[in-house]
């Protein structure tokens, strides 16, 4: 292998990209704008229900119920009126509970009372339908009744890791997303460059130089995982991303860049000009996106959705920077990518090798 | 030879990327918007129920609003399912459970919930199922709930997100076609080419125009079926979109005439589109005041787009947003007519022969 040749080839195509005004106005533009939207997304899960009450003589039930559960917070309000009007001007709750005066005796005498539940638009059926629950249920018992059904403990009634409080925000769930069109942007320059190289037939100019078929591939994968690897790494940067556990996100973003670069390579080899290099892109974003969007959603990705070649980058990310987790246990997501990066990488330098030779 | 030009367009158009792209794009953003924004921010509690006898708790929960039910076949799926966060919690409903409650027998619950739940969900899912029990064994409440709305109902996020997607099925096919179909032919040299045969300028830029218009329709009218939005004003709701294309196909013309290849061209839309996107934004968020958006000159399209489609306005209601955005497709054809001009006096001074030095 000729390494003056590969620096020579390498330091050749960093200048056609840096000329490219597409790839390096998107470049900087999908910086800024990634970074932006980020700062802009909530940083936190809202996992309470923040609810208006008016009421006397209920103090006690309440307490406990805020204390037992971490998803309620109260306000109160010394009377139904002030609540409609808190809840009207949109200053207060967007749901609120008015309990009459004399709701302990009605209750505990067996005479039927009223309680009124103040709805925003904002307030989904669910929430609307789980405070009556709650007002109903909180009448039965009041009223002297046995539970129905035993409960079972705290203990058991709790499977999985517990997140209540802990739960990953959207900044945290949206940032594979980010890097993933990061990189598609690089991966898209890579192709870029790769097509207009064998449409000119500068590398049959190359090949007559003592560069061999073999530097041009390895010098284009080098230069395609510089400039994916590198540009992630700062948008993880200017996103605050690094933490602990830097260095098993950096070893994710670096098989990440080795996979793009392979696909990059790929659709380089095919691609005839730059629009059929974004069809070829695109063709390769939509498979490699979908894990980045499932983990937008709550559960486990289906078993066709983690056997996607970016699922595995997408839980390093996620499981890294979120969640804490560390080489241990993020070993399986990470094999799998470096199962996939070993494929891709070889699937884009094959290709390339024959759309050179034959040329 | 308009004609020519365009049905020559038509044959070479499924051979261009950009042309399957602005026909599959709006199929995809309305995927997206509908699985992804339809469910991501308005995300209901999921419960998953096991029925070993024939429970009324089970049919009563699959009515509830708000709440996605599952119905799984045994405890082992539901519990699996629960720990791994794809159910918010599990219910376990024993062989003669209804009975059971309504003797008073207080039979044990089976009852799970996902650690990666979030704290409201424990709550509703907790006290709705207790309720539900309760009254599905005819347990009466001592009390009344009633009811109090307070304001008007608001747009779901992904109704308030139909104009992002319209202008982008018809910005893309209107303006994107066009312009990418005159920068190929200058790249590729077939227009010096045409301009030779008895084919103007004008012939071209008519051409071109026309497949925009013609696409930036039939895009715009499939993203509209897709999301349900074609209300009663049909006819209307085609004619705000075949102005909106013939408004995009304009500055298509005039960003192909300019442009003098395809980067510089994806470069300036890239860089520019956000001037005919932004009228969408106040759409999709309706508190930031409105008046911006009317310095856009799609909002004139694409409010009526919204308007009658998603809140029930009749013709006579947007007639006259309609006519501003007809007076802007008149006010910009000198505009395109000057940049063909440019254009074709670049052509001839890129043909014209090199002085020969004697």
């Amino acid at each position: 292998m000729n390494t003056s040749a590969i620096k020579a080839i390498i330091s050749k195509d960093v200048r056609a990209f840096t000329r490219d005004r597409f790839y390096l106005f998107m470049t900087f533009l999908g910086l800024a704008f990634y970074v932006g939207i980020f700062w802009f997304l909530p940083d936190t899960v809202n996992e309470t229900i923040e609810m208006g009450i008016s009421q006397q003589g209920l103090e006690a039930y309440f307490d406990t119920l805020v204390e037992e559960d971490g998803g309620l917070a109260l306000a109160s309000f010394e009377s139904a009126e002030a609540l409609e009007s808190a809840i009207r001007s949109g200053d207060g709750p967007a749901v609120g509970l008015a309990f009459p005066s004399d709701f302990a005796a009605s209750v505990a005498d067996g005479a039927g009372t009223e309680v009124t539940l103040f709805v925003t638009s904002a307030v989904p059926a669910e929430v609307r339908g789980a405070l009556s629950s709650m007002v109903r249920e909180m009448a039965y018992l009041a009223a002297g009744n046995p539970a129905l059904v035993v409960l079972p403990t705290e203990t058991e009634i709790l499977l999985g890791t517990d997140r209540a409080g802990d739960q990953a925000s959207l900044q945290e769930t949206m940032r594979p997303m980010f890097v993933f069109f990061m990189l598609m942007i690089e991966m898209m320059a890579l192709a870029t460059l790769v097509a207009t190289e064998i449409q000119t037939r500068t590398v049959t100019a190359i090949l007559v130089t003592p560069a061999s078929v073999s530097d041009v591939l390895v010098a284009k994968a080098v230069l395609g995982t510089v400039l994916a690897f590198s540009q992630a790494v700062l948008l993880m940067a200017l996103i605050g991303s690094f933490g602990a556990n830097s260095l098993v996100l950096l070893f994710a973003l670096l098989l990440g860049s080795i996979l793009v670069t392979g696909f990059g390579l790929w659709a380089g080899s095919v691609g005839r000009d730059f629009l059929s290099i974004i069809y070829w892109s695109v063709l390769f974003l939509i498979p490699l996106i979908i894990p980045a969007i499932a983990v937008l959603f709550p559960g486990t990705a289906a078993a066709w959705v983690q056997a996607m070649p970016s699922w595995g980058l997408v839980e390093a990310i996620v499981g890294a920077s979120a969640y804490g987790d560390g080489f241990g246990e993020l070993a399986g997501p990470l094999t799998h990518l470096g199962i996939w990066c070993v494929a891709a990488f070889f699937a884009g330098m094959l290709a390339l090798r024959r759309k050179v030779v034959r040329i | 030879m308009i004609r020519h030009i365009f049905r020559k367009d038509i044959a070479l158009g499924p051979r261009s990327p950009l042309l399957l792209w602005a026909l599959v794009l709006p199929v995809v953003l309305t995927l997206v918007i509908r699985v992804v924004f339809g469910s991501l921010f308005d995300s209901e509690p999921r419960l998953g129920i096991v029925d070993l006898g024939d429970s009324a708790v089970r049919v009563a929960a699959e009515d509830l609003e708000g709440i996605s039910v599952s119905v799984l076949k045994d405890i082992e799926t539901l519990r699996a399912q629960v720990e791994s966060g794809n159910l918010d919690a599990g219910l376990v409903l024993q062989e003669g459970f209804d009975d059971l409650v309504a003797n008073g027998d207080q039979p044990p619950l089976g009852f799970w919930m996902a650690g990666e739940s979030l704290a409201s969900d424990r709550i509703i899912l907790g006290v709705t199922a207790l309720d539900l029990i309760r009254t599905t064994s005819g347990i009466g409440s001592p009390v009344a709930v009633n009811i109090v709305p307070i304001g008007e109902e608001g747009l779901e996020l992904s109704i308030r997100l139909l104009p992002l997607v319209v202008i982008m099925a018809v910005a893309i096919a209107g303006t994107m076609v066009p312009a990418a179909s005159l920068v190929q032919e200058k790249e590729r040299r077939t227009l010096s080419a045409l301009l030779v045969s008895p084919a103007t300028m004008r012939d071209v830029l008519a051409a071109k125009g026309i497949l925009g218009v013609v696409l930036a329709v039939v895009t715009g009218v499939i993203t509209l079926v897709m999301n349900d939005a074609f209300g009663q004003q049909a006819w209307t709701l085609v004619l705000a979109i075949a102005i909106g294309g013939v408004m995009m196909a304009e500055i298509g013309l005039m960003l192909g005439s300019w442009a003098p290849d395809t980067n510089t061209l994806f470069t300036a839309w890239k860089g520019g589109s956000i001037l005919l996107l932004f009228p969408v934004i106040f759409t999709i968020w309706p508190t930031l005041p409105q008046w911006i958006a009317k310095l856009g000159p799609t909002y004139y399209f694409l409010q009526p787009i919204f308007d009658l489609s998603v809140n029930g306005a009749t013709t006579s209601d947007v007639l006259g947003q309609l006519g501003i955005a007809a007076v802007i497709c008149v006010a910009l054809l000198p505009f395109v007519g000057m940049a063909g001009r440019s254009l074709e006096r670049r052509l001839a001074g890129q043909t014209r022969p090199s002085p020969v030095a004697n």
